[in-house]
């Protein structure tokens, strides 16, 4: 409609009003509306109010049957339902009442949509539809029949081999996106969804910084809102948010790959990933090269994420390291060694060196206990050093 | 739509389009009045249809009485099995088929054009046709989209006149713009205020003006479908019909 913008619109549902003032769609929907009409969940009575159920969210989406509340979060609730004439399952996102009154929420929601139409890709959560009813902003997605990283992560479901695939789809849509001068924000387990045939589908694009957009972004920058969730931030977006770029989803991605990998966030001096569990030690490489601080120390696309992660997942698998410390008596003496040295430098790569010079301690020790009372315990100590060293090669 | 507004005091023991219906091919003289009263209040969707198909303002005001002149008088209604389809649909349908066949405007004419069967505003029609914005809508949904406005119309100038019948006009005129509003504690006292009422009272007083909305529009809705007809059906068709608020954009 043309001449939408001259006319008044109805506060609740956006709606063009009509001659009289009034809102058709919001009277009409009161003839569906329970008791008290719409005003239940649009008065934002009370502060942080839970979100509407599908009953009361009904009278609003006539074209579709809402079925329950699947999932509620900072951005939002969303809802399965299911699209009346096509009958195919949807996701509605509903932002809270609350939320709808904030205008700078409201722009973050109208970033979102405008980004997510824009892209179009396997890996990246449909958008069907947007808008706002009954005062409330929303989007019809693509519903995901299977659960996000979080509850995977949770669930203890994450085999190193699906985290490899699972970060490898990510890496292919960021790079789409990032192609499309689109940058997510806000990567995080709640954000990477995975449908029951091991689709990774990646949702919430919803601090999407459009690049070349910069006039928009002078005003979400004026709020000085730290956006994102805290522990997948680049350095970056809390220190320069202005600058940020693409870089910062390869930071997040980077803390998602160690957490799907360990279960654990990469706090403080983390152990690298092939420490904690059976994986590949290349692994730990991949991991740190994103993680790192400067932006121009880290990967600088996607793709190239993806390039490295691939050549792993397809590498023969390496003797599992950990099993082999843990299962003989090298292994013991192994730990035994580590325990010199408690935190050793995750991005030292003559790594075996580093077993190496962990060693002497133990060697020393076997030496001084052998020399007190045998003559060839110099010969016993060269056999345990070269046992040790030939160990550590088969280790690494 | 006051007119019609005024005559919606008469209680409708059964649906006004089944009752036609029912009285089928030979009329009665409350079935014609029924249907006459309905043509009354949804003449300007249909007016808008042939407006959108491209007719002239001239041609559609022939073309539209002439129309009606054939409904009323001809009743065509026995042409329809009104119980399976709802006055909507059915007005549309028959419209369709007048067109296509009474193309001619001289043939419209003689059909019964220039006689006006009912009173029909024409210039206050024009008017708000030129006032429609432009949409990619087609004459289709247009005429559903004008259908429901006119259900809303009539439904609010039943309860308007339920309202002025009990000597209310001021409380609705007061509280209508908070019926679907989302009204507080401080807007309740200002129009506590303008009412001499408490907020209380006010509050009371909106509850009731909204069930009697709900019980107006359900009454509208149930005239124009059909026996078996879903009301509530109708309602969501309706609200489907006004376009998705992000179309209006």
């Amino acid at each position: 409609m043309t001449q939408a913008g001259t006319q008044q619109r109805c506060p609740k549902c956006g709606d063009v009003l009509g001659a009289g003032g009034s809102c058709a769609r919001c009277l009409l929907g009161l003839g569906l509306g329970g008791d008290s009409g719409p005003e239940l969940f649009v008065t934002g009575a009370k502060e942080s109010t839970p979100p509407p159920a599908p009953e009361e969210l009904a009278p609003f989406f006539p074209q579709y049957e809402l079925v329950e509340l699947v999932g509620r979060g900072g951005m939002g609730a969303v809802y399965k339902a299911v699209q009346k004439g096509l009958q195919r399952t949807v996701a509605i996102k509903v932002l809270p009442a609350d939320a709808a009154k904030d205008p700078a929420f409201a722009e973050r929601f109208t970033r979102e949509e405008r980004a997510l139409a824009r892209l179009d890709h396997p890996n990246i959560v449909d958008i069907y539809d947007s808008g706002i009813a009954g005062g409330l902003y929303y989007f019809v997605m693509e519903f995901v029949d299977g659960a996000n990283l979080r509850q995977m992560v949770r669930a203890g479901k994450v085999e190193p081999k699906q985290a490899l695939s699972i970060v490898s789809q990510v890496c292919e849509a960021l790079q789409y996106a990032h192609e499309e001068g689109i940058v997510h924000r806000d990567i995080k387990p709640e954000n990477i969804l995975v449908d029951r045939r091991g689709r990774v589908k990646i949702a919430d694009f919803g601090l999407a910084k459009l690049l070349g957009a910069a006039q928009t972004d002078l005003t979400l920058t004026r709020t000085q809102q730290a956006m994102g969730t805290p522990h997948y931030m680049a350095p970056e977006q809390w220190e320069k948010p202005a600058e940020v770029d693409h870089r910062a989803d390869i930071y997040a991605l980077g803390v998602v790959f160690y957490e799907l990998l360990t279960g654990e966030l990469p706090l403080g001096r983390f152990a690298p990933p092939s420490h904690k569990l059976q994986v590949d030690v290349k692994v730990d490489e991949v991991v740190l090269k994103s993680l790192a601080k400067e932006p121009a120390l880290r990967y600088q696309s996607a793709s190239a994420v993806r390039t490295d992660v691939d050549r792993i997942a397809a590498a023969p698998p390496t003797p599992p390291a950990t099993e082999l410390r843990r299962g003989c008596v090298g292994g013991l003496l192994h730990r035994l060694a580590f325990a010199f040295n408690p935190a050793p430098n995750p991005r030292k790569k003559l790594y075996g060196m580093e077993l190496a010079s962990n060693w002497i301690p133990v060697g020393l020790a076997t030496f001084l206990w052998y020399s007190a009372w045998l003559t060839d315990s110099f010969f016993l100590f060269l056999a345990a050093f070269f046992g040790t060293i030939l160990l550590v090669r088969n280790v690494k | 739509m006051t007119e019609s507004g005024r005559r919606a005091d008469t209680p409708f023991l059964t649906t006004r389009w089944s009752m036609i219906a029912a009285a089928g091919r030979a009329g009665t003289p409350e079935a014609r009045a029924a249907l006459s009263d309905l043509c009354a209040t949804y003449w300007y969707p249909l007016y808008a249809y042939v407006r959108r198909r491209g007719h002239g303002p001239d041609d559609a005001h022939d073309l539209t009485q002439a129309f009606f002149a054939r409904v009323l008088e001809k009743n065509v209604v026995h042409a329809a099995d009104p119980s399976r389809g709802r006055f909507r649909a059915f007005l549309l349908g028959s419209l369709k088929n007048f067109l296509a066949n009474e193309w001619d405007r001289g043939h419209a004419h003689k059909r019964g054009g220039g006689t006006a069967t009912l009173s029909l505003d024409f210039e206050l029609a024009d008017e708000r046709f030129s006032r429609e914005p432009a949409t990619p809508l087609t004459p289709e949904m247009e005429y559903e989209r004008n259908w429901a406005l006119a259900v809303l119309d009539r439904a609010l100038a039943r309860l308007e006149s339920e309202y002025a019948r009990r000597g209310k006009q001021t409380l609705f005129a007061t509280l209508k713009p908070a019926l679907v509003a989302a009204e507080d504690e401080g807007s309740r006292a200002v129009m506590g205020h303008a009412l001499g009422m408490t907020e209380g009272a006010v509050k009371v007083a909106l509850h009731r003006l909204r069930a009697a909305f709900r019980e107006s529009l359900r009454q509208e809705i149930v005239d124009t479908v059909g026996p078996g007809g879903d009301p509530e059906d109708e309602l969501r068709n309706l609200i489907t019909a006004l376009g998705h608020p992000s179309q209006a954009s």
